[in-house]
């Protein structure tokens, strides 16, 4: 640990040990060795308090929602809705029927293109960025195919930043009736300017989504401050659960949107002839939804609010400096993007060792990170690489592993030089 | 480095010489048949060109741009088939995929296996790797479409 580390830390009041010992699977041994995790970005590891809640939840008191007049099923309706009040406060949303569950983040954003989409005419247009996983970028290219509206593609500079003179140009046509970006690239760890975008993409007459699933896990997120039309985010890298995310959308948007998917739970009233919908959030909300699952994205949130963003986001940015420094050193090692704003995610490629070469070697070690082209080819594509290597750091990341790491990946360059 | 050689099984000295300094890569003129593989899931891509001799393979090059695992599967490959017939290229195919899912090729026997593979043998550690055995694979796709293109 470097002195400087050690004096960060000191100045803020995370403690890692602790943490760890709330992550049952932290002591796992892979490979003979112990667990190294730096793959948090594609998914994080989950603490006791989920585990126990979503246990607890179907040993003592499930059943289905909404709909049962007995005990149990009042009792789980009333943790399941507890959760969207939860969620609402979390990320300051004014209403929390402005809080619409969906299965990820891929999801929720396939809901607007497909309900704000259907809203869209030939002639109007959506703006992306060059830097956007799959999962902002496929929805709207199926949309522009179906409904026949324009797609723009907001270009990057070279440090890995949206550039945004070009998204003004793109914007001055008056043609763009959304703007759809992340708030932080999963690649990059590029943290976007969401408010400044939010400013542009209004006084263009557009509205604004971003892809929050990155960066809700790392800071506070208040959509109201960010002046957000639309937020998305995903439960299982905010050490919750699989199958459950979020989205969170302007009251008077999701009433003027048609349904996504029909079926029970959505309506009003049913007719062979003529069924209505039900009012907002459940219009969105069709089927029996993921109930032990948003009962654990309720745990996961009171547990990550517990410990403080204060705390996640000064741990993680001391962990971020600790790791630039190490890495730098590693001989042949070139980190992908020097972006204004990062969160802990750092890509990087090493002469003559190709990513996945990286990724087999270190997991030989007990070390997880993720290669690859991250659901992200286009931008893969602009920086002129097939693939990187990534690694990633949670709340229980140890300076120790980033060392680990690096002295890794000396010895694997070694290897093959 | 011992340390990394030990975990590493899979990353054998040969395919790390290979991988660093193939003795086959490169194109040929006046190419018989050539075969391309790629992998979009990360990018690997290798072109395979190969010239016959008579009723034989005589030269075999590779152009890959891809893992260490890629270039030398590609760069052994190249080795190994110089000199056979288009059917004992193609069972040599089969019997490499089935070392690599770890099975004996159907109807032959393991010994035969290992004389036929030889120093191909190298990559059986693979079996623990199943997200890799396509990287391994890529240039036989590659081979298979070349071979396609000679008549015999």
């Amino acid at each position: 640990m470097t002195s400087a580390f050690a004096q960060e830390k000191t100045q803020q009041d995370l403690d890692v040990a602790a943490i760890r010992k709330q992550f049952p699977i932290l002591s796992q041994k892979v490979h003979d060795r112990p667990l190294v995790f730096l793959d948090s970005a594609a998914s994080a590891q989950k603490p006791d308090a989920v585990i126990d809640a979503m246990a607890h939840t179907m040993r003592s008191q499930y059943a289905n929602i909404h709909r049962g007049l007995y005990w149990m099923s009042e009792r789980t309706t009333e943790a399941y809705e507890a959760v969207r009040d939860q969620v609402a406060r979390f990320l300051n949303a004014p209403s929390r029927e402005e809080i619409i569950f969906t299965r990820n983040s891929t999801e929720a954003i396939n809901l607007v293109a497909h309900s704000f989409g259907a809203l869209l005419r030939p002639g109007q247009a959506v703006v992306i960025s060059e830097m956007e996983h799959h999962a902002n970028l496929i929805p709207w290219q199926m949309l522009r195919d179906r409904a026949g509206i324009e797609l723009r593609v907001a270009p990057i500079t070279d440090a890995g930043d949206i550039d945004l003179e070009a998204l003004q140009a793109l914007l001055a046509d008056g043609a763009v009736a959304l703007v759809a970006i992340t708030h932080m690239s999963n690649v990059l760890g590029t943290v976007t300017p969401a408010k400044t975008i939010a400013d542009m993409a209004h006084s263009a007459g557009a509205q604004v989504l971003f892809d929050g699933s990155q960066s809700v896990v790392h800071r506070k997120t208040d959509v109201q401050a960010l002046g957000a039309d639309f937020y998305t985010f995903t439960g299982h890298k905010l050490y919750g659960p699989t199958g459950i995310g979020v989205l969170w959308a302007r009251r008077d948007l999701l009433e003027a949107m048609p349904p996504f998917l029909g079926g029970g739970d959505m309506i009003s009233t049913v007719s062979f002839e003529k069924s209505t919908w039900a009012n907002v959030p459940h219009k969105f909300e069709a089927g029996t939804p993921a109930i032990i699952e948003t009962i654990g994205l309720g745990a996961a949130i009171s547990w990550v609010e517990a410990i403080g963003f204060e705390a996640i986001a000064a741990h993680e940015a001391a962990l971020t400096t600790h790791a630039l420094a190490r890495l730098a050193d590693v001989p042949g090692l070139k980190v992908v993007g020097q972006p204004e704003e990062r969160g802990g995610v750092i890509s990087f490629t090493m002469e003559d060792v190709h990513p996945h070469d990286i990724a087999t070697l270190l997991d030989r070690n007990g070390i997880a990170v993720r290669a690859g082209h991250h659901c992200a080819e286009p931008l893969m594509r602009r920086l002129g690489l097939t693939a990187t290597a990534r690694a990633s750091f949670g709340i229980y990341t140890l300076p120790e592993e980033i060392d680990t790491l690096a002295e890794t990946l000396v010895r694997i360059r070694n290897f093959f030089v | 480095m011992n340390n990394m050689a030990d975990s590493g099984a899979l990353y054998d000295r040969l395919i790390v010489d290979r991988a660093r300094t193939p003795l086959y890569a490169g194109r040929l003129e006046q190419a018989d048949g050539q075969g391309e593989g790629k992998n979009p899931l990360c990018g690997d891509k290798t072109r395979v060109e190969l010239r016959m001799a008579d009723t034989h393979i005589g030269e075999v090059r590779h152009q890959t741009r891809g893992c260490a695992i890629c270039l030398a599967a590609a760069d052994l490959m190249a080795e190994r088939v110089a000199g056979q017939t288009v059917l004992q290229a193609r069972d040599l195919s089969q019997r490499f995929s089935a070392m690599l899912v770890g099975e004996p090729a159907s109807a032959l026997d393991t010994n035969t296996d290992k004389t036929a593979l030889g120093p191909l043998q190298a990559f059986a550690p693979l079996r623990a790797h199943r997200a890799r055995i396509r990287c391994a694979e890529l240039p036989w796709v590659a081979l298979k479409e070349a071979l396609s293109h000679v008549d015999v």
